[in-house]
């Protein structure tokens, strides 16, 4: 599996969103997009499903049978008629096809991805009827029961309470462990620096990209954030609603 | 309670509603879930110039074929002007039904049994459904039954995340598309017997009802389908008996569909306990 974009811009219908993306992404390492609303961190994770368009630049891009894809769990509508088990199985609709019936293997996958989530006990219940947190746990089940190679989550850690937040950490770090290559979005600067190996500062166009140390520093963060970064007397950062 | 189905129309009728009912209560839960209850107005109304069309050309026989063309062309335009970007789904589905019914009533007008065949179009005739109009309805019952077999699993993905499908690699301007033709099979298959108004309560009702007693997909289906046979059942012989007994005129389509609202207010109490 290898990611790399090389001087990429990105858009839609034809207008550019964001600029200068330059990323290489290797099998078990984990990527953070970090910037503000809007700075185009959305996009990026979209251009790796095809659903936004690559304008300029040279993506090479691990072909889709083989990308994971976790949702906002807020986007989805609460009241549908659908068990956390019914969830994660469509995860395995893409290799089920049109015809082939459910089997035991795909029964035992779906109970085995939501034990890695740690939520086995809510496989009969409806879906909506699960904390914010729990949602998002069920999505990542969803997206690991496929058994990607490359894993994109966008904001996978919005309204999450801290159990879920650690259960997701957690499963994270397994699967990269496994080998699977993560590219998240996140405001939350202090889950990228303890989760991801690299983290990439968007605004518009790409800012910086490198290990959280070289990254994650007020000189580095000023820029993207612009007006919404304050200085302290004492050299630290503040950053007013990232 | 058996005795009128013995008679030849009656029983024709009430082979025509189960028919119905096998077809739209799993139909009607997609119509649910992915909240096209405007859709499928709109989708019975565009298919009434086609009926009017068909009837003129070659008589009830002709309305067959006039609502099916009328109904596929109108899912598939349906389907690109909701993608587009210019107009709202709401905005163009309302111009598309409000365009298409029209049409319908200019054409409709222009013939000398206006008021009579316009009632048959609107509201059906239930009880005049001919032997070849039930065999019409039982081959579009089986292609609606098989499509919704071989493509259950990617709509339901759809309906319940189109970016996490899409994501998955399915097609989901494809499955609109396919929905919408499936919807437009059912009103094909119900406006003769129901009428294009009145078709579109088989389409919404059914698994809205459902939806009070069961959250999962499949209780669902069969929940609204058995809710279309008995609203079926009791609608015409309510019909059936209040003509022979009482000689009020009771409309038959219309006492099927107020017997399913019926049932649906009944069932309402049972979703705010469920809550």
């Amino acid at each position: 599996m290898e990611l790399r974009y090389t001087g990429v811009s990105l858009g839609y219908q034809g207008k550019k969103a964001l600029i200068d993306v330059e990323i290489r992404l290797k099998a078990g390492q984990r990527l953070a997009l970090v910037g503000p609303n809007g700075a185009g961190k959305s996009t990026l994770i979209k251009s790796m499903l095809g659903q936004s368009e690559i304008l300029g630049g040279t993506a090479i891009i691990p072909p889709r049978d083989v990308i994971g894809y976790v949702p906002q769990s807020g986007d989805l509508d609460p009241d549908f008629p659908v068990s956390v088990q019914q969830v994660v199985m469509m995860g395995r609709y893409r290799s089920l096809g049109w015809w082939r019936p459910v089997r035991k293997a795909d029964r035992q996958a779906v109970a085995e991805a939501l034990d890695q989530v740690g939520l086995t006990d809510k496989a009969r219940n409806r879906f909506g009827t699960l904390s914010g947190g729990q949602r998002q746990r069920v999505l990542l089940a969803r997206a690991i029961v496929a058994q990607p190679q490359l894993l994109l989550l966008d904001e996978p850690f919005n309204g999450v309470d801290a159990v879920s937040q650690d259960a997701i950490v957690t499963v994270l770090r397994d699967l990269s462990a496994a080998g699977t290559a993560l590219v998240l979005s996140t405001h939350d600067l202090a889950v990228a620096r303890d989760l991801a190996d690299l983290i990439c500062l968007l605004n518009g166009r790409q800012f910086a990209v490198g290990t959280p140390g070289e990254t994650l520093t007020a000189s580095s963060l000023r820029p993207v954030y612009a007006h919404r970064a304050l200085d302290l007397a004492d050299g630290r950062l503040v950053l007013v609603d990232p | 309670m058996i005795e009128p189905f013995s008679v030849p129309f009656m029983g024709r009728a009430l082979a025509e509603i189960a028919l119905l009912a096998v077809i739209c209560g799993p139909v009607s839960v997609f119509v649910f879930v992915r909240r096209l209850s405007f859709v499928s107005d709109a989708l019975t109304h565009t298919v009434f110039p086609g009926v009017v069309i068909g009837f003129a050309a070659a008589g009830v026989e002709g309305v067959f074929a006039g609502a099916l063309v009328a109904g596929v062309v109108t899912a598939v335009v349906l389907t690109l002007l909701t993608r587009g970007a210019r107009l709202t789904d709401d905005a163009a589905t309302a111009v598309l039904l409000t365009a298409m019914f029209s049409i319908g009533v200019v054409l409709v007008s222009r013939r000398s049994s206006y008021t009579s065949d316009l009632t048959s179009f609107l509201f059906g005739r239930l009880l005049t459904v001919t032997s070849r109009q039930l065999a019409e309805t039982a081959v579009l019952a089986v292609v609606i039954l098989v499509a919704l077999a071989v493509s259950h699993r990617a709509l339901l993905f759809r309906a319940f995340d189109p970016e996490g499908a899409a994501a998955a690699g399915f097609r989901v301007g494809r499955l609109d598309l396919w929905l919408n033709v499936l919807l437009a099979l059912v009103v094909v298959a119900g406006v003769r017997a129901v009428g294009t108004i009145l078709v579109v309560a088989l389409l919404i009702v059914p698994a809205a009802a459902a939806r009070m007693v069961s959250d999962r997909l499949a209780v669902m289906a069969a929940v609204g389908a058995t809710l279309v046979f008995l609203s079926g059942y009791c609608g015409l012989l309510l019909s059936w008996t209040a003509s022979l007994r009482y000689e009020i005129a009771l409309t038959s389509a219309s006492a099927v569909v107020l017997l399913l609202v019926i049932f649906y207010v009944i069932l309402m109490p049972f979703r705010r306990v469920a809550a």
